[in-house]
């Protein structure tokens, strides 16, 4: 059965070790992600903040942020690496980076817009700056949306980045479209289930991090029954 | 680059292509989105309903849409016994994508719904099945109708990332345009991309705006809001800010 | 103290929110504003601490325009209890409490063990302190934002509808809570609401405000009943007008006539009037009916309920309404430690009234 030879593609280590092995694949294609989340990041939760913040800008922000979730990756990649070069890292992090922008850019804006009226009524009251507002109040409140929301970035990231072995760079996409070529089965739908498995673990260990970085208090909050404030 | 551009859609084979490639496109993306919707109607009630089925169903949907399309576009053959490239496996992979991704919205509008307003049509008579078609569904358009633009753009950029394995629609323009190392049709590629993806979010807007004529246009006090950030299993708060 | 002249508020829509306002809000008194929706109340009372910017006037705190300061150093000092509340809910109570204390850079320590003396004056168990505000009832809720407002010790409160979401039961222990604290503290409170009986209940000043935000009349409560400025606030005050204002008169003077009792416990004779049934330290726990027998011991279960009990020297309103809601028509009055002290008639507070009238 056809199951059964992608187990063994699998199982064999040949496979995993050497510079094409898929341990070297992985290690690059968590490469791109990451840097590519982080800069996406840098960019856009500032950004989602500030708009989220003081509610200016807002309708040009986020609509634009939209309107980006419509750009084709693969097209962005194509074009940018014609024009820069092919194997250059640029236009895939580049790329990859403007499909991370609108899932982070709306979990922190959402994530400040989701705080209480009345609680940001009260911290400006009790004397707070606006930065302090910012940072003390609406952050804190707003990380279950914003960690959400790069969370979602990641995902997308991971499952996207395979475009990179398309121009010629490394990461998962390589086994993926080499397999494709010489049409080896088992190994495309190896490395396939190495990315599944991989986004799967991620997405894992993010949620347990979304779970620790969340304020013990707001956790609390959703799950007593109507508890709200 | 224009000069570039204008000989290559001057060329009237090159539209010929395109637009083929563009229907091919709203087929690939648009068909899986309204299976995926009719499928996720009666799982998303059923997580709804039954507080077992919940955890379960919103598990798997988790894990489901998480994986890679391009993952289940290789994976799904051997099992539906298709090529990669059949449309079948493209647009049930997509369909399943676009399922997993519904399920918690169906689920979190159902569960929004006023307990008041599901008390009045039962009293008044309205049997179950009727009162999901002419009260339930009604009501829950609105949560439902952002996630369906998530789904429709999400599906949309699936289907040209998937020319990466040789999927049909615009896609492939940006693989010939590279392999060729031309830049129109990767350029003509982005823009109808762009442009698809527009029509089909207005066009669910309308349908929204259509279903829902009770609610307040924008412009009200509303809020600008974002689409939600992917599928609302990753944010905390659940739908509390889905509504777009 | 806190003065408003001729204080404007115009909303860049046209609408003019407050119009003229000049009012002197006593130093450690509580000057309640009241009025219907729209009447500028909480828009006056959000210029204080500059939460709203006036369009013309000034608003002076102790001689300070409250322009010349830094808005969030000028709120610093400035105590702000909202509706909701509006408790952080990803801080404890006790950090919520400890706010302003932190802002205005006291200690970790200190400002935690400011905060934990502050949720004893409010009523609340040290262990709450622990707790996160979305695990508190909304009562609860609303004494740790007094509590939080309180924490730096500021001279002026503000108090924008705080009890208005809590059940009525709720909320009659939050004004009490608060008049003691009051009584305690002294502070300069500016307290907004639409309920003129909480104002009344509450205010040693009361500002009645109209729709289009103009100040329609500002007395001590008892003058708001009792001469009422124009049609508009006598309205306003409402009905039972009359009945109310005796919440104000002084019940000296009024006779306490000696009342049959029989003991809870011991044997009870057949009476021939009404008695009151007593317990072991004379407080009244309900009245026997003339003609009845008891078998064996008095018990509660034969006695009839009581009505409201009148306080030896409290106020006339209370008297009358112990008269009135009495079985027998004898109020129950007791003395400060809640032992029976005498009964009182309904004819003769009304004579006791008609002869303060004769007098003034």
């Amino acid at each position: 059965m056809i199951f059964s030879s992608v187990v063994e593609w699998l199982a064999d280590p040949a496979n995993w070790t050497g510079t094409g092995g898929l341990l070297r694949r992985i290690a690059e294609h968590l490469r791109y992600t990451v840097v590519a989340v982080l800069g996406a990041a840098a960019f856009a939760v500032p950004l989602g903040l500030a708009v989220g913040h003081t509610g200016r800008g807002a309708t040009v922000v986020v609509g634009a942020a939209n309107a980006m979730r419509a750009l084709p990756t693969l097209g962005v990649i194509t074009l940018l690496s014609l024009q820069l070069g092919i194997l250059e890292v640029g236009p895939v992090l580049l790329g990859l980076g403007i499909l991370a922008v609108p899932p982070i850019l709306a979990g922190a804006y959402a994530g400040v817009q989701s705080v209480d009226p009345a609680v940001v009524d009260a911290a400006a009251g009790v004397g707070m700056t606006s930065w302090q507002r910012l940072w003390r109040v609406e952050v804190p409140i707003a990380m279950p949306l914003l960690l959400g929301g790069l969370r979602g970035a990641v995902l997308q990231v991971v499952a996207t980045a395979t475009v990179a072995a398309y121009v010629g760079l490394g990461g998962l996409g390589r086994p993926l479209l080499d397999g494709l070529r010489v049409t080896d089965y088992p190994q495309v739908a190896g490395a396939a289930v190495v990315v599944a498995g991989l986004a799967l673990l991620l997405d894992l260990g993010l949620a347990a991090v979304q779970r620790s970085l969340v304020p013990r208090g707001l956790r609390l909050a959703s799950r007593t029954v109507g508890g709200a404030a | 680059m224009i000069d570039d551009l204008i000989d290559y859609l001057g060329n009237p084979r090159n539209r010929e292509t395109v637009r083929e490639l563009l229907l091919v496109h709203a087929r690939l993306s648009l068909v899986p989105l309204v299976l995926g919707l009719l499928a996720a109607l009666p799982v998303g009630w059923a997580a709804h309903r039954f507080r077992v089925a919940r955890a379960l169903v919103l598990g798997a949907s988790n894990v489901l849409y998480t994986v890679p399309s391009l993952a289940l576009f290789v994976i799904l053959p051997p099992v539906l016994g298709t090529k990669i490239l059949d449309e079948l496996n493209v647009v049930v992979a997509l369909a399943l994508y676009t399922a997993a991704l519904l399920v918690r919205p169906v689920a979190d509008a159902l569960d929004a719904l006023p307990a008041h307003v599901l008390a009045a049509a039962t009293a008044v008579g309205y049997r179950p099945l009727r009162r999901f078609l002419t009260v339930e569904l009604p009501l829950a358009v609105p949560v439902l109708a952002a996630g369906v633009r998530v789904a429709s753009v999400s599906n949309i950029s699936l289907v040209s990332v998937g020319a990466l394995i040789g999927v049909g629609g615009l896609g492939q323009l940006f693989t010939e345009g590279f392999q060729s190392a031309y830049n129109p049709p990767i350029v003509v590629g982005i823009v109808f991309t762009l442009a698809l993806a527009l029509v089909v979010d207005l066009l669910l807007v309308a349908a929204r705006r259509l279903l829902t004529p009770w609610l307040p246009r924008r412009g009200r006090g509303q809020r600008v809001r974002p689409l939600p950030a992917g599928v609302d299993v990753r944010g905390a708060t659940g739908s509390a800010g889905g509504a777009a | 103290m806190i003065e408003f002249r001729a204080v404007t508020k115009r909303f860049p829509d046209g609408t003019v929110a407050v119009d003229q306002l000049s009012l002197t809000a006593a130093s450690g008194k509580i000057t309640v504003l009241v009025g219907p929706s729209g009447c500028g109340k909480t828009t006056s009372l959000r210029m204080i601490n500059r939460m709203v910017e006036p369009s013309g006037g000034t608003i002076v705190i102790d001689d300070l325009d409250v322009r010349s300061a830094d808005p969030p150093r000028l709120r610093r000092g400035i105590g702000y209890v909202i509706q909701q509340a509006g408790l952080f809910p990803h801080r404890s109570v006790l950090d919520n409490v400890a706010t302003v204390p932190l802002l205005i850079g006291w200690g970790r320590r200190r400002a935690r063990a400011r905060a934990a003396e502050l949720l004893e004056l409010v009523g609340l168990p040290a262990a709450m302190g622990a707790r996160y505000p979305g695990q508190l009832s909304g009562g609860q809720q609303q004494r740790v934002g007094v509590a939080r407002a309180l924490a730096a010790d500021p001279p002026v409160l503000l108090m924008d509808e705080p009890f208005s979401a809590v059940d009525p039961v709720v909320r009659e222990g939050l004004q009490d809570e608060l008049l003691r604290l009051q009584s305690e503290l002294g502070k300069t409170v500016v307290f907004v609401t639409h309920d003129i009986d909480e104002a009344i209940k509450l205010g040693d000043a009361v500002a009645v405000l109209r729709e289009g935000g103009r100040l329609a009349q500002f007395a001590p409560p008892a003058e708001l009943l009792a001469e009422p400025a124009d049609e508009f606030v006598a309205e306003f005050v409402g009905r039972d007008r009359g009945y109310r204002r005796l919440s104000f008169v002084d019940s000296g003077g009024l006779a306490l006539h000696p009342l049959p009792t029989v003991t809870i416990g011991q044997p009870a004779p057949r009476q021939q009037h009404w008695a009151v049934a007593v317990d072991g330290s004379s407080r009244p726990r309900g009245w026997l009916a003339p003609g009845v027998t008891v078998d064996g011991p008095l018990a509660e279960g034969a006695l009839r309920p009581g009505g409201s009990l009148y306080t030896k020297g409290g106020s006339l309103r209370g008297a009358l309404d112990a008269a009135l809601s009495s079985p027998s028509g004898y109020g129950v009055a007791v003395d400060a430690g809640g032992a029976l002290a005498g009964g009182v008639l309904a004819d003769e507070v009304l004579a006791l009234l008609r002869s303060h009238r004769g007098a003034s």
